[in-house]
């Protein structure tokens, strides 16, 4: 709808591609944007399924998701809660990064950033989250377990 | 090798990017450091609830289509408009209520007399009066080669 009202707009200099693909992500991005952002979780926030699903996440060997629709959204519940602690932008970048396996020119060129500023917000945002996701995972059992190195 | 390195591994890259040597490299320095072991797990977990985020697929409304044709029905009626009507709906109003004080202002100024006030009034006809008088008095005024001529006659007529 935006695009076709904006079509006027269109100088032809670039791809009809990416002026449309940055008209979509300027558009989730300002959805991200109005969205009301909720504060960090804690461990005593989660659903019952929520805490099933990390428990069944951690003792997993192979680490491989369980693709049933409900544990998408389970799983899907809990990424909004850690991807809630990131700005709006970053949201973005780790979303189409680490969710949709975008290279850093990709999300360059989709949101009109450099590629070091893709590359900066992709960091910081996946350190934000990995804290997030230490917090709710909190003294749960799991994984490799040594000694303080 | 240091903690700091290992998760600084960690936030370089999604978990998919990573090589082999590089998860090797986490997974044995994991196995001897609780921290870093904390953090390979929580950075595991956050991989794939972002993965599995970006899979859910979000349906419109159901009422999006008509939404969208209404939106369009709406552009294009307003595109229709002339531009001064649409401009009238928008400034209609604050133009209108300049037009009746202006009216208004008008109107008063021709209805109400002016306040006189009287001593001032005196002073600007004295002046008027005096200035009357000289300048009818300028043109009475003889030349200087007049004057001249008149003295130059008398001395003479002496």
């Amino acid at each position: 709808m935006k695009a076709f009202t904006q079509l006027k707009s269109f100088e032809g200099r670039g791809s009809m591609e990416g002026w449309l693909t940055r008209i979509a992500t300027n558009t989730c991005l300002n959805l991200i944007r109005s969205a009301k952002r909720r504060p960090e979780s804690t461990v005593s926030d989660l659903t019952d399924d929520e805490n099933k699903w990390l428990d069944a996440q951690l003792s997993d060997v192979a680490g491989e998701p369980r693709h049933s629709v409900e544990q998408t959204l389970i799983a899907a519940d809990l990424a909004d809660r850690v991807l809630n602690v990131l700005s709006p932008e970053d949201q973005m970048a780790l979303l189409m990064m680490d969710g949709e396996d975008a290279s850093v020119k990709e999300v360059a060129e989709a949101t009109g950033w450099s590629e070091s500023k893709v590359k900066v917000r992709a960091f910081r945002a996946r350190k934000k989250v990995r804290e997030a996701m230490e917090k709710l995972l909190g003294p749960r059992k799991g994984g490799a377990v040594g000694n303080e190195g | 090798m240091k903690d700091e390195h290992i998760i600084k591994i960690l936030d370089g890259a999604p978990l998919s990017r990573l090589s082999v040597e590089q998860l090797e490299l986490v997974r044995s320095h994991s196995r001897n450091c609780v921290s870093c072991a904390t953090a390979y797990r929580a950075f595991s977990v956050s991989s794939t609830v972002i993965k599995e985020r970006a899979q859910v697929v979000v349906e419109p409304t159901p009422f999006f289509q008509t939404k969208v044709l209404a939106a369009l029905r709406e552009r294009q009626s307003l595109e229709n408009v002339p531009v001064f009507s649409r401009l009238w709906k928008s400034a209609g109003a604050l133009v209108a209520s300049m037009a009746v004080t202006t009216a208004v202002l008008a109107g008063l100024s021709f209805m109400v007399p002016p306040a006189v006030a009287p001593a001032a009034d005196q002073t600007a006809s004295a002046y008027s009066a005096e200035s009357l008088l000289l300048d009818q008095g300028s043109e009475d005024q003889m030349s200087y080669e007049q004057v001249l001529s008149t003295i130059y006659a008398d001395d003479e007529a002496k």
